[in-house]
């Protein structure tokens, strides 16, 4: 899960070479690579990749933070998904 | 009489000297002590050999710090330029020489890349660091009011750089006058008093500043500035709107399009939020709605203007309206007269008719620093009255009216389009490409989005088109071009299509 994130923000969201390769423990936020508009780019992917729906009130810093942090929130959604399926 | 923007400081300071001017993070700042740092600020930037009239470069985020750096660069006479902490070193390093700064006024946060950018200024540039809360060589100066004249109305206030079609970055210069014409109209416009508080997300290198930024003095109400983290996430502006108890909110639309969609709006108290501007693209009609159907209570308002002009036609969305179809930018602000031209060459005077809006007034810009054969083609002697001196502004824009005379936004005359309200020439896009040593055509077509205002899409050719990497035109990009103007897509072909006069096809390449 973490390279597949990571490689989708490397190449589709990053925009300044330098901060590449990235770790999955960088700031998404204070390296200035989520923005309001990419954070909701990563969204609509995450929905997609991952069969799940971001609520709103789920789009905080302390889950968009990091690679290691979106996977953290990820992994908290899977049993739903779950549930939600059985 | 006020007659100078940073005026509107001495005098909030004299009447409210212990009001809030501006609440930031961890840090609320009266009016007296912001008066007295601005003072510091100003006197460093003499010790500095800051002239009347010099360019001093303002590099940092909107802080608490760059507001005072702001009023000091002021007070010692000089013009500010501020510049987009985010935006490329090259194209900063243009920015500086081409305005001749002498020095770069930033705070703590961005004062190493301030002293990297002081290496490209003419001269031997020095670099004043502005803090509220660690040492600064700002703080050895004196408080009180510097004494004597060193500006009049008509000399620069600022120079905003914006999108140039031929590849770089143009100035347009602001007078005090040019930019007191819009604050006084927008202070009443908006009812703004002493107990508002009032934000715009907008950095201080973008026009719509000028309003939080100088506005909120004039009224002596409180600057509120959105913490960077916050801004990303619309759950978290709501809340800070909240708690901020904000009362006028400005921005460009695709902010309020993702507060409507995303913010949760109905969980947030927001009883205190009584106007809501925006300004800078169109506002999709059908968000617009939203946000209104979400927040019934504030009156909503449509400001219009480009950078030249500052803001010249205005309008109040009516309750209920905003699904009809996009909002009129309305009529001429106070001062300021207006009129759209048609391609005859006759005055728009009814609904239908479709013309390019021309703008006249003490708010239109001084020029384009040190471009005076664009200045002449933007500034031209009045189509209907030849004789009269004062000159007239082109927009570029087209517009009709409406049955009640309000002027509607119809298109743009040229290649210009918006995103996220900043403007973009494609033009300057497209020379960027041309910099790519294996790039041998570029055309760059606007798509249009919805939340974005447009997407851009690039369509390259290289003599190897085989071996040449989008990552590779990608990276360039980013290298010379601020990230909203980096294309989302990028083409590489062997050829581009050609129309019969052997032209590059765009509307062809437009409608694959």
């Amino acid at each position: 899960m973490e390279t597949v994130i990571n490689e989708y923000i490397s190449q589709e969201l990053v925009r300044d070479p330098g901060l590449l390769p990235l770790a999955d423990d960088t700031s998404l936020l204070e390296s200035g690579i989520l923005d309001s508009l990419s954070l909701l780019q990563l969204v609509v992917f995450l929905e997609e990749r991952f069969g799940i729906t971001v609520g709103d009130q789920d789009l905080l810093p302390e889950n968009f933070a990091s690679v290691t942090t979106i996977c953290a929130y990820l992994r908290t959604r899977e049993p739903q998904k779950q549930a939600a399926h059985g | 009489m006020t007659y100078l923007l940073q005026q509107l400081l001495t005098e909030a300071a004299a009447q409210h000297p212990q009001r809030p001017a501006i609440s930031a993070s961890n840090c609320l700042v009266s009016y007296s002590e912001l008066d007295r740092i601005s003072n510091q600020i100003a006197r460093s930037l003499l010790h500095l050999g800051v002239a009347p009239g010099d360019r001093v470069a303002v590099l940092a985020p909107k802080s608490a710090a760059a507001v005072a750096g702001l009023y000091g660069v002021l007070k010692a006479g000089a013009c500010y330029v501020p510049l987009d902490p985010k935006a490329p070193a090259q194209r900063l390093g243009y920015v500086v020489q081409d305005c001749g700064a002498t020095v770069i006024v930033t705070d703590e946060t961005r004062a190493a890349q301030a002293a990297a950018l002081a290496g490209s200024l003419p001269g031997p540039g020095s670099v004043l660091v502005v803090s509220f809360t660690g040492s600064s060589p700002v703080a050895e100066e004196s408080p009180e009011p510097l004494t004597g004249d060193r500006a009049i109305e008509t000399d620069l206030a600022y120079i905003l750089y914006t999108s140039g079609s031929t590849g770089l970055p143009k100035g347009v210069m602001i007078s005090h006058r040019n930019s007191l014409t819009f604050v006084d109209w927008a202070a009443a416009a908006a009812g703004l008093s002493e107990t508002d508080r009032i934000c715009s997300p907008a950095p201080l290198h973008f026009d719509l500043s000028v309003f939080d930024v100088f506005a909120t003095c004039r009224a002596a109400g409180c600057l509120a500035i959105l913490p960077e983290g916050a801004a990303t996430f619309p759950v978290s502006i709501a809340k800070w709107l909240t708690s901020e108890r904000i009362s006028v909110w400005y921005s460009v639309p695709s902010v309020l399009t993702l507060l409507a969609s995303y913010g949760s709006l109905g969980q947030c108290d927001l009883s205190q939020l009584r106007t809501v501007i925006f300004a800078g693209e169109v506002f999709p009609p059908k968000h617009l709605a939203q946000l209104m159907a979400e927040l019934p209570h504030p009156r909503y308002l449509n400001w219009y203007g480009p950078t030249e002009t500052n803001v010249c036609t205005a309008f109040e969305v009516p309750p209920g309206s905003a699904e009809a179809g996009p909002a009129p930018i309305g009529k001429a602000c106070a001062n300021t007269e207006v009129f759209a031209v048609t391609s005859e060459g006759h005055r728009v005077s009814r609904p239908g008719e479709i013309g390019e809006l021309y703008v006249r007034g003490p708010s239109l810009m001084r020029g384009y620093w040190g471009q005076p054969a664009k200045t002449r083609e933007a500034l031209i002697p009045s189509p209907f009255r030849p004789e009269c001196e004062e000159l007239v502004y082109r927009t570029g824009d087209l517009v009709t009216l409406d049955p009640s005379g309000n002027y509607l936004y119809v298109g743009r005359r040229d290649s210009m389009v918006k995103i996220r309200g900043y403007r973009v020439e494609l033009g300057e896009v497209e020379a960027a490409l041309y910099r790519h040593p294996a790039i041998r055509e570029a055309a760059v077509l606007p798509v249009p989005d919805e939340l974005l205002g447009s997407r851009l899409r690039a369509v390259v050719t290289a003599d190897d088109a085989a071996s040449l990497a989008r990552q590779s035109v990608l990276d360039h990009c980013r290298q010379w071009l601020p990230s909203y103007m980096v294309p989302d897509v990028v083409e590489i072909r062997e050829a581009l299509p050609r129309t019969s006069t052997g032209k590059v096809d765009r509307a062809g390449l437009a409608s694959e």
